[in-house]
């Protein structure tokens, strides 16, 4: 990086890194919530990413994102999930950043909806491809759905950070 | 931001809403349809991309299937009270495991590393 960056955001995004990294792993601690569904959850860790899109510049974000999915490797128990979420993180991280423009905090929720959505695309198109079949297809109806539901309320969530922050001044 | 931006900005934030929801309402009809309970009584087990088993359910009693994958790990499969699940894997996702006994056409019991498939045969 030729410009450097300044230690007060570099800890924030560590800070960042770490709290979605341990959301993640809470998160991979309860069991799925519709087991049926092989891939579907609920994304706590899509908290962090919404708010980092909108605190940071994208390259700081996408920094962010590429952290807690390279860390959660070394922790998974379940490789082929992982591989899938990252495509998905891809997926929806892409998305994000290229919608940020044209919302505002107030619209966090749709751009969270939106980026979870792109993730479960993402997901499936990885099983599909991995696959070598269009079988895990079937499973992107429920998934987006779930989506959508999770979706809007991590970004609920990830508006709520935002407000709170500036409210105190962090 | 004034007046002649907001305008367009407020269309585009519309049209993604209105994006969402077709994606969502979509979705719902399609998952209905998709995990509806199959009719279908005879299942087929698939390892490898060969079909190794074909059994029908209501006149099968109670057993203990031991796959052998062919990456040499292992999938046990059940079948019990006509239903049929996967009760162990080799392999570390248990995806198939946790996915339950097996119920609609259109989702298969699969698990991707040992490249099993458990699936209800293609009515005629």
């Amino acid at each position: 990086m030729a410009k450097k960056t300044p230690i007060r955001e570099l800890t924030r995004l560590s800070l960042l890194t770490a709290v979605a990294l341990i959301l993640w792993v809470v998160e991979e601690a309860f069991p799925p919530p519709v087991p049926a569904i092989p891939g579907l959850k609920l994304g706590l860790s899509n908290v962090v990413t919404v708010y980092a899109v909108f605190a940071f510049s994208p390259a700081k974000a996408a920094l962010l994102v590429t952290a807690r999915v390279l860390l959660s490797a070394l922790i998974s128990a379940n490789p082929s999930a992982l591989l899938y979420s990252a495509c998905g993180s891809v997926f929806c991280l892409a998305g994000m950043l290229s919608l940020r423009k044209i919302l505002t905090v107030k619209q966090m929720p749709l751009l969270s909806v939106l980026g979870a959505l792109l993730f479960q695309c993402g997901q499936v198109l990885c099983a599909a491809l991995t696959a070598g079949s269009f079988a895990p297809v079937v499973y992107l109806p429920p998934l987006l759905l779930w989506g959508a539901l999770a979706g809007l309320v991590t970004g609920i969530c990830a508006r709520a950070v935002v407000h709170f922050t500036e409210k105190n001044r962090l | 931001m004034n007046e002649g931006q907001e305008q367009p900005r407020r269309r585009k934030i519309a049209l993604l809403w209105g994006i969402v929801g077709i994606v969502a309402a979509v979705s719902a009809v399609l998952t209905l349809l998709l995990s509806r309970k199959s009719a279908e009584t005879v299942v087929e087990i698939e390892s490898g991309g060969e079909v190794l088993y074909t059994i029908d359910l209501r006149q099968t009693p109670d057993t203990r299937l031991n796959i052998p994958a062919p990456n040499g790990s292992y999938n046990i499969v059940c079948v019990e009270d006509g239903e049929i699940f996967v009760s162990e894997a080799g392999c570390p996702d248990k995806t198939c495991v946790r996915m339950g006994p097996l119920r609609a056409d259109a989702m298969p019991i699969v698990c991707l590393p040992n490249r099993l498939v458990v699936r209800f045969q293609k009515g005629d």
